[in-house]
Order: C-alpha cells, then sequence, then structure tokens
C-alpha cells in the first residue's frame, strides 16, 4: 500500500527585485515531480543544496502549499485535509533550534505531547520510552541548552514520535553532527524502520542515503532525475571506473584539457584539508591514467587509486557535478 | 468532552510551560526587579510630580492610576514576548505543524501574564498605603478585584495583538514602547480625561486601562460596583476586541506563512 503518493507536484517562489522599477522573478524550486512511497519503506531524497527537498518536505507536512500538482499522505490530501493528516504525520527538520532549550528535554516532549493531544496517562509512558529509544534516558531531565547537537536531533526525533505517526519525514537530520552523533542517530532511524514506521528522509550524504534508504530519488534543481535502489542507482556508473589522484592545486586550464578527452565522462575536485582529490570517471580504468598523468605535467601529485564506482560517483554523474 | 478536556490541557501546560520555557531567564532578582521596584520608581516619580504641579491632596489620583499602570508591564510587554520567543526558539514551524486548538495555543500563552498583571497591581496598591497613606476602608473589595481582574484581561488581550505583530514585524519592541506610553499619557493615569484635548479624548476610549483606571478611583473613593459595571463591560469588549484581533492575525500568519514560505524567514 501507498503511504506516500506525490503527483506533478509544483513549487514556485516568486521574488520581487529592486525598489523603484520592482521585477517579479519566478523561482522554480520543485518542478514537476511524481513519486511513491509504499508502507513501512524508507524512502531516501538525494540532492545539493537547493534542490527541492526541504520544499518537497514542507509540501507534504502541510506547512507549505503547492503551485501545483497533488500529493497525499495516508491517502489524505496535504491541502484539503491538511488538519487531519498533521496527527498522523511527524517531521523533524535539520539544524539543532525548534526546542524550547531553557526546558528539560522531558518537559519539551510534555508541551509537545500536549499539542499533539497526546492523552496525559498515554504520555506519562511514552515519554521514557521515547527518552529510552533516542538514548536521552539519562538526560531527560536536564535542561536542553545543555545538550550537544546530537542530542537536541534525538531528542527532535522523540518529539515527532510522541503521537505515534505512521509516516515521519526526516530533513537532514544527521546536518552538522559530528560522527559520532550522526552515527548513533542513523542508529535511531534504523530503529524506526525496524518498528515499521514509513520514512522519508532527505540528504545529500550519499553513504547515509546508501546505508539507510530502501529506494532513493536524486532530485537536482527542482527534478527527479532518478528513482532505484542504491544498488540500481550504482549501475547508471557501472560502465565506468573512477580514478582518484591526490593533488595539491589544480589550475582550471588542467580541468577543461581533461574534460576535453572522448574517454573522460566526469571531472570533480574535492577539497581534502591541504589536499584535494580529483575525481576521474572513465570507461578505461587503469588504462587511462598515464594519459591522464601526461596532462597534468607539473602538478604535484599524491596517490592516484582505480577503483569501482559508489552511490556518490553515480550521484557525481547523474547531476553533472563538474567542479 | 475528551477534547474539550484535552484543549484544556493544551490551555494550561501551554500557559504554564511556555512561560517558564521563555522567562526562565528571569531570575528571582530580576522578577522582583520587574514586579516590585521598577513600579515603585515609577509611581514614586509621576506622584511627586502630579503632587508638586498640582497639590498634596491628588496622591490618590496617581497613585490609583500608576498601580494600575503597572499591570501594562506583564500585560503588554510579556504577552508579546510570549508569542515572539516561539519566533526566535524556531518553534513555529512545530507550533503550526501540530493538529493544536489554535485559539487555546494562542491565549493560553497570556494566562500568567495575567496572574503578573494582577500581583503587579496589589503590589502597586500595596505602595500605594504604605507610602503614600491610599486609603482602600471605603473600597469595596469584591469590586476592586473584578475592575484588576478587567484590566489585566483587556491589556492582556492587547499583548495578544502585539505578540502577533512580532510575528511579522522585527521592530515590536519599538510599538510595545509606544503602546505603552500612549497608556501612560492617554489612559487617564497620569492625566485627568477631561483636561485632554478632544483627539486625546477619543484616543483614550480605544485603549485598555482607561475604564479599569476610572472605575478603581470611583470604587476607591466608595463607589458600589453597580456604578463602574458599565465601564468594566466597554473595557471588557475592548480587550475582547484586541484579543479577536490578534487571533485573526495569527491565523492570517498561519496562512501567509503556508503560501509564501515565510515561517522562518523572520
Amino acid at each position: 500500500m501507498k503511504a506516500i503518493e506525490v503527483r506533478n507536484l509544483r513549487r514556485v517562489f516568486r521574488a520581487t527585485i529592486g525598489v523603484v522599477r520592482r521585477k517579479i522573478k519566478e523561482i522554480v524550486a520543485v518542478d514537476d515531480i511524481s513519486f511513491e512511497v509504499y508502507d513501512g519503506e524508507l524512502f531516501g531524497l538525494l540532492g545539493p543544496n537547493g534542490a527541492g527537498k526541504t520544499t518537497t518536505v514542507k509540501m507534504l507536512t502541510t506547512m507549505l502549499i503547492p503551485t501545483s500538482g497533488e500529493a497525499r499522505v495516508l491517502g489524505l490530501d496535504v491541502v484539503r485535509s491538511a488538519e487531519a493528516l498533521r496527527s498522523r504525520i511527524g517531521f523533524v527538520f535539520g539544524g539543532e533550534r525548534g526546542l524550547y532549550w531553557r526546558l528539560s528535554g522531558y518537559d519539551n516532549l510534555r508541551y509537545f505531547a500536549s499539542l499533539y493531544h497526546v492523552d496525559p496517562a498515554v504520555s506519562r509512558k511514552r515519554i521514557p520510552y521515547l527518552l529510552d529509544l533516542v538514548g536521552l534516558s539519562d538526560r531527560g531531565q536536564e535542561k536542553v541548552e545543555g545538550y550537544s547537537r546530537g542530542m537536541k536531533q534525538r531528542l527532535h526525533i522523540a518529539r515527532t514520535l510522541l503521537h505515534d505517526p505512521q509516516v515521519l519525514f526526516l530533513d537532514e537530520p544527521t546536518i552538522g553532527l559530528d560522527p559520532v552523533g550522526a552515527r548513533e542517530l542513523r542508529q535511531v532511524v534504523r530503529n524506526l524502520q525496524a518498528e515499521k514506521k514509513t520514512i522519508l528522509l532527505t540528504t545529500h550524504y550519499m553513504f547515509e542515503a546508501d546505508a539507510l534508504c530502501q529506494r532513493i530519488a536524486v532530485i537536482d534543481k527542482g527534478r527527479i532525475i532518478a528513482l532505484d535502489t542504491p544498488e540500481g542507482l550504482k549501475t547508471y556508473v557501472k560502465d565506468l571506473a573512477v580514478i582518484e589522484f591526490e593533488v595539491y592545486g589544480v589550475p582550471s586550464n588542467v580541468l577543461e584539457q581533461l574534460r576535453a578527452q572522448p574517454y573522460v565522462h566526469t571531472v570533480s575536485v574535492e577539497n581534502r584539508d591541504q589536499k584535494q582529490a580529483l575525481l576521474i570517471h572513465s570507461p578505461r580504468g587503469s588504462q587511462a591514467v598515464p594519459d591522464l598523468l601526461s596532462m597534468m605535467n607539473g602538478i604535484r601529485i599524491g596517490n592516484v587509486i582505480v577503483r569501482e564506482p559508489t552511490l556518490e560517483d553515480a550521484y557525481v554523474r547523474l547531476v553533472g557535478g563538474e567542479a | 468532552m475528551k477534547k474539550f478536556i484535552l484543549n484544556l490541557r493544551l490551555f494550561w501546560e501551554g500557559a504554564l510551560l511556555s512561560y517558564i520555557a521563555l522567562f526562565h531567564w528571569l531570575r528571582p532578582a530580576q522578577y522582583l526587579a520587574t514586579m516590585i521596584w521598577g513600579p515603585l520608581a515609577s509611581m514614586l516619580f509621576f506622584v511627586f510630580l502630579g503632587t508638586y504641579a498640582t497639590g498634596s491632596d491628588s496622591a490618590s489620583f496617581y497613585v490609583i492610576g500608576n498601580a494600575l499602570q503597572t499591570i501594562a508591564l506583564s500585560g503588554i510587554f510579556g504577552v508579546t514576548m510570549s508569542i515572539g520567543g516561539d519566533r526566535w526558539s524556531g518553534t513555529l514551524p512545530y507550533l503550526f505543524g501540530a493538529p493544536a486548538n489554535r485559539f487555546m495555543m494562542f491565549t493560553g500563552r497570556a494566562l500568567m501574564h495575567l496572574l503578573n498583571g494582577v500581583l503587579g497591581a496589589i503590589i502597586g496598591l500595596t505602595w500605594g498605603v504604605l507610602l503614600f497613606g491610599l486609603d482602600l476602608g471605603r473600597a469595596n473589595p469584591l469590586a476592586l478585584t473584578l475592575i484588576i481582574l478587567v484590566a489585566t484581561f483587556s491589556t492582556s488581550g492587547m499583548g495578544l495583538l502585539m505578540g502577533c505583530l512580532s510575528l511579522i514585524t522585527r521592530n515590536v519592541m519599538f510599538v510595545n514602547n509606544t503602546v505603552f506610553f500612549l497608556l501612560l499619557v492617554f489612559s487617564g493615569a497620569n492625566i485627568e480625561l477631561s483636561r485632554m484635548p478632544a483627539w486625546g479624548q477619543a484616543i483614550s476610549q480605544v485603549l485598555p486601562l482607561t475604564r479599569s483606571i476610572a472605575s478603581a478611583r470611583r470604587v476607591i473613593a466608595g463607589g458600589s460596583l453597580s456604578s463602574v459595571v458599565p465601564l468594566l463591560l466597554v473595557e471588557f469588549m475592548i480587550g475582547m476586541s484586541y484579543l479577536l484581533a490578534g487571533y485573526l492575525l495569527f491565523r492570517w500568519f498561519e496562512f501567509q506563512a503556508k503560501r509564501r514560505d515565510t515561517l522562518e524567514a523572520m
């Protein structure tokens, strides 16, 4: 059964530019997207910043009215049945705001339980259970202002589970977390999946989507450009190998020259502390290395690795991540 | 019936927890300064200035006016911060995303400030008795209690409207200060209404507190409850009008936020 159905959803924002000669500029944040999420599925919406992920989540959680198209969650229209839908869904937006920092974690949950009309007898049992679920049972009575960013995010997860919603929307829940905090939060998401919750997770971390999601929609510039399982998405680059050069600065003319080669599909550069990783997708794999090295004459090069493509490589190819 | 009880709980928990959440910085010393020393300093200023200008017989006029003006501190500034605080804490999306009854959520924020307002008026009158010999012997306690309650309700109604403005504008404290000083000048706390120009009297008629202050002076002078009931009814209606205007603005803000995605853009 479908928990979420999105049909030709579109959202346009109008921005006014100028003071005297005012011009209205239209920005298409979400452009005619359609997808479905099944009951109990953990579905990922993967895309770069500004791709339209949060706008999509806002529309599905009744927080934003679509410009056109239709979206149903649990069979309820997100605009016409917004009131009825709110008590059946939960959502978390990334970041540590959205909690009352001067209240304890427990009191935050108590207040949000009353906002969701959770019976006091139920919330008295449910709050300790949820604090335990997100690993905060020993800190529940402390004020939120003393929590780490990861603890605040986990409290957000507990908050959104107070009314036992069937569908959860997690919008970049691990954003800004340190590796340990992010790993703990991902474990919480796995626990929720084990409880058969339907989850729509947005992220721009490929490994996170790969590790958690059963299916992933890749969204870029408001449009869904691919929708498949993580393994299915990797086949987008199965014909290619990834050649990774550790470099210390690459001039733009060299990048242009590399891109111009017929056997080079994608060239991207990632900053890694003092050095950079120059990533080249090519069907020739290791055979291309000598030719590529000859074009990088004079550039200081460290390690050279030829490897199988990952989901991240598929993503880079899909969104055309040429740096 | 169950929904009514859950809404009542939302009202109470919203009142209590939002007060603790947003005013926890108010340590006992700061709270006492806000409730006791600040209003006392204001009262001393206006009583000394007023009696210097008009004679010592008029002290009770200024004492009563400024004791009730204290209510505006909680009613306007406190309630505004209670609503606007959600903007700063980033909790608005989660409030608007909840199925909670908006009216209960909205009005619950005023409850603790209403109680603070009552306390403030009592403290102000106590200062009047202790320092300026205000005579409450002829006052009907029931009538005086009712006056204080109506005054706190009407100023809180205005505070709720100002609180909603704080969701729309960054400069609400400027607006609040303007309103507070409008009350100081036009509510009759320090200047007799009959001495004001016609336009000033017109302003005073639409402000909260004006009729409460007039009623308090009448009851403390020995007037009966029935003699002030018409004034209190109008004052109550003014408070209700501000409250409803605030609630409508709150719903309008919610609708606009959903239409234009402005919830976090403040």
